[in-house]
């Protein structure tokens, strides 16, 4: 059995649950059956995913379609050699053999564009990757959840979301690609405000939806330019597909008016679409913000779907990046983004928004690794985070659910890692499998992370030092340093909530921190609306009692933390490149050539991690007596400090520009909608005089004329019909005076 | 005795003859018009045709002696007359046996 027919299923699966428990509401109204339904879909889809892979990893992935591509491989793969052109060296060896199928979905003159799925070795992969931390994202959803009224319409959204993404996943065609990524843009509008009766999950939904909509806007110009050039968006190295050889040299080799190639145009159009979804640097505002939403829609969100498909697309489409220049530009924001969140990351204390910049720093990781043409290790990064930064956020949820036992539903202290504390001696397995997520992102072998990260070092390393490329040695120094800082991140983050004296009997009071504005607003609003609304967002069902003890989470939740743990230490193992194991199997299951294990790089950058975690360990060990303390950090370089706990003002710089300009421009327009008005108004007094004029004429001419028509007419008829008497006799007199008349006419007249 | 011949055309002028189609016509007109009667009304009509044979016969055999179409003429108005009284007597009879009349002022259908 080919499993590659029953593709299209995947994405169809979790749709299917959606419909279902949206539409029929004997399903929404129970919890049992809607959960029941999403999970089971998920699960489905998850078998099947893994089989598909599976069947890719034993027989290939041939298919309806290839032969044509089967040939043109080696020319790519020659051409993506020699494409770049700005100094990079690139290790992307073409994307192997592809199973496409589909139909013709909108034939219009001479083009026929088509619509259907395609299936490689990285959409496999990913594939995999998705349904299973998407799944078990479903199952601790079913216990962190359990209390919500609203329990069900958030299985629906979470299942359209999952369904989006795995659409995108196997899109055949951009325009396929780019509709669930739209789509995925309204899930997580809805659920970032999934509890939208707080001020801030709304407005955090907005930011995010419109955020991410510069980055699209960018894209769709990106697609029609493509479009123009190609006049088709379908993946594939065939005659007339988008990675068809002659048309990359054609477009490499083009210029534009902008004095760049017509490939560097398309691939930096099309990479704002990645800097909006994968949030980096300048448009990463969103996705802190996105901590408002439920603890499961954040790890939705940062491991699975949303912002790996912003990666994903610079995968997907990394022959156009290959063919332009457009690589260092991404390479530059990548290392930037990497650095940049990971300094924001050291002064938090929001537990679900250290987390957020740390999938920033990862993300600039993905992204600059695949600006140096580190495509394979790209790629290999976005896998194993999805999985360890998944256990991450619900190891965080299942902190929080334990937290609330003890200061109550208050998002500002259930989430603020100074009330934590101990909690490993109250939360074991959640310690446990958090601790497995913290070393797998810390980069400490053997766990997944170390093997992804080291491979994009090496990359950035090899290209910069042995490639002599500018670009890549600061890729690798900025890299290096945002492994550092990302080791000291959260080991603060670690000993802080795990280590210490539990200090959430005693929690800090909401206001405490003026420099956390944004979490100071949260809290006001959340006391002014909360105390009545309290038990319509309250997501577990405990009355606000204080002074208990943090417990341990239901097993729906530490099940799926449980599993995500064995693949945060596992996973990297399917292309740990280090001598004695030499596993290069993911390399070749990508089809790319196997990279050199570097002794030297990993060394460093182990070696970075092990100090990062010494330091955080020495400087935060002691640091938390009573959660009124300052951070050491803090106490050190107040300044600084500020600055970053500030984002570095990124928000009130937006604030201060484009809010201001926007402002301005609502003003300007609503003048120039008052003149407009008074046209409108103008116009509109004019068409009532003529009207009235109209109505003149028409009721005294036109009727009453009419009417008089209509009478004579009557009266005429009237008169005549006396003369049809209906008797011979009388027609024949009228003849004979008839006769007699005309006769006497032409007696005398003529 | 030169004994004179004298034919109809010497002894009676045309306008006599005229006349006296003239005055048929006119009792056929209105025999037609006042019987009630449709078998009158018919006999009305047979003596206005009647008139204008006369009136035929006369110009041909006062003006035209030697062509033969007012003897034609009028033997086609003959026939068609004959013609005529069949077909209006079969109707007479026919609207008789549906109405149980032949009073032509009680046949007024057609009243507008």
């Amino acid at each position: 059995m080919n499993l590659f027919e029953f593709g299209w299923l995947i994405p169809l699966l979790p749709l299917g649950a959606f419909a279902l428990i949206t539409v029929f509401s004997p399903f929404y109204r129970s919890k049992h059956i809607s959960s029941g339904i999403a999970i089971g879909a998920m699960l489905l889809a998850t078998i099947l995913a893994w089989g598909i892979g599976a069947q890719g990893a034993t027989d290939g992935f041939h298919g309806a379609g290839t032969e044509a591509d089967q040939t043109a491989e080696g020319a790519e793969a020659e051409h993506a050699a020699e494409g770049e052109g700005g100094g990079t060296e690139s290790h992307f060896a073409g994307f192997g053999d592809a199973y496409q199928t589909g139909f013709d979905w909108a034939a219009t003159g001479n083009t026929i564009f088509r619509m259907g799925y395609y299936i490689d070795a990285p959409v496999a992969a990913m594939l995999a990757m998705v349904t299973l931390a998407s799944l078990c994202i479903h199952i601790f959803s079913s216990g962190y959840m359990a209390e919500d009224k609203r329990y069900s319409r958030f299985f629906s959204y979470i299942s359209l979301f999952t369904a989006s993404m795995l659409g995108m996943l196997l899109a055949d065609n951009l325009l396929l690609f780019f509709i669930c990524w739209e789509l995925m843009g309204l899930c997580s509008y809805l659920l970032i405000g999934f509890w939208y009766f707080r001020p801030s999950a709304y407005q955090a939904a907005k930011k995010a939806f419109i955020t991410t909509r510069i980055g699209d806007v960018g894209m769709m110009l990106g697609l029609l330019y493509l479009y123009r050039e190609a006049g088709s968006l379908s993946l594939g190295t065939g005659e007339g597909q988008i990675f068809n050889p002659e048309f990359l040299q054609r477009i490499g080799s083009t210029t534009n008016t902008l004095g760049i190639s017509v490939a560097t145009g398309i691939a930096l159009l099309l990479f704002m679409g990645t800097v909006g979804k994968s949030a980096q640097f300048p448009l990463h505002v969103w996705l802190p913000d996105a901590m408002e939403g439920p603890t499961p829609v954040s790890a939705l969100i940062h491991a699975a779907t949303m912002v790996a498909a912003g990666v994903f697309l610079v995968a997907r489409t990394y022959p156009i990046f290959l063919a332009g220049n457009a690589l260092p530009v991404v390479a530059i924001i990548g290392a930037f983004t990497a650095v940049f969140a990971a300094l924001i990351a050291v002064a938090q204390f929001d537990i679900k928004r250290i987390l957020a910049y740390s999938t920033l720093s990862q993300l600039g990781f993905m992204v600059a690794a695949l600006g140096i043409g580190g495509w394979a290790a790209g790629l290999f990064h976005l896998l194993t985070h999805a999985f360890f930064k998944a256990l991450l956020f619900l190891g965080s949820g299942s902190v929080i659910h334990g937290m609330e036992a003890a200061v109550g539903h208050d998002p500002v202290k259930a989430q603020d890692i100074r009330n934590m504390g101990a909690l490993r001696r109250y939360m074991p397995i959640t310690w446990i499998t958090y601790l497995f997520g913290f070393l797998a992102l810390a980069g400490i072998p053997p766990f997944a992370g170390f093997w992804s990260k080291d491979e994009i070092l090496a990359d950035s390393f090899e290209v910069g030092f042995a490639g002599g490329s500018a670009i890549g040695i600061v890729v690798y120094i900025a890299l290096s340093f945002a492994a550092f800082l990302t080791a000291f991140y959260m080991t603060r983050q670690y000993v802080v909530v795990f280590n210490g004296e539990f200090r959430g009997m005693d929690p800090r009071p909401a206001n405490a921190d003026p420099s956390e504005k944004v979490a100071v607003e949260t809290g006001h609003n959340t006391h002014g609306v909360g105390e009545h609304t309290a038990a319509v967002y309250d997501a577990h069902g405990h009355s606000a009692h204080q002074a208990h003890s943090p417990h341990e989470s239901p097993w729906t939740m530490t099940l799926p933390l449980v599993i995500l743990a064995l693949f945060a230490l596992g996973a990297g193992f399917v292309n740990a490149g280090a001598p004695p194991l030499n596993i290069h199997w993911f390399a070749h299951f990508l089809a790319q050539e196997a990279p050199t294990f570097n002794w030297l790089t990993a060394g460093i950058a182990t070696g970075l991690a092990l100090l990062g975690i010494l330091l955080g360990w020495l400087m935060y060990r002691n640091a938390f007596v009573h959660s009124t303390d300052t951070d050491p950090l803090e106490a050190m370089a107040p300044g600084l400090f500020r600055v970053l706990n500030n984002k570095f003002g990124v928000d009130e710089l937006y604030g201060a520009t484009v809010g201001r300009a926007t402002d301005g421009l609502g003003v300007g327009l609503r003048l120039i909608d008052r003149a407009v008005d008074g046209v409108v108004n103008g116009v509109g007094l004019l068409s009532l005089l003529w009207g009235k004029l109209n109505f003149i004429l028409d009721d005294f001419v036109l009727n009453q004329g009419a009417d008089t028509l209509a009478e004579v007419t009557t009266y005429t008829g009237d008169g005549m019909r006396q003369t049809a008497t209906g008797k011979i006799q009388d027609y024949g007199a009228l003849i004979f005076v008839g006769v007699l008349i005309i006769g006497l006419i032409y007696l005398y007249a003529f | 005795m030169n004994e004179v011949r004298t034919s109809i055309v010497t002894a009676v002028p045309l306008e006599w003859v005229l006349l006296v189609a003239a005055g048929l016509f006119c009792i056929g007109l209105f025999g037609a018009l006042s019987r009630r009667n449709i078998v009158g009304i018919l006999m009305g009509v047979e003596l206005m045709l009647n008139a204008v044979n006369i009136n035929l016969i006369a110009f041909w055999r006062y003006l035209e002696p030697t062509s033969t179409s007012g003897l034609v003429f009028s033997i086609f108005t003959i026939t068609v007359a004959a013609a005529e009284v069949a077909v209006g007597l079969a109707m007479v009879i026919s609207v008789y046996r549906t109405r149980r009349t032949i009073n032509a002022d009680e046949i007024d259908t057609l009243r507008g």
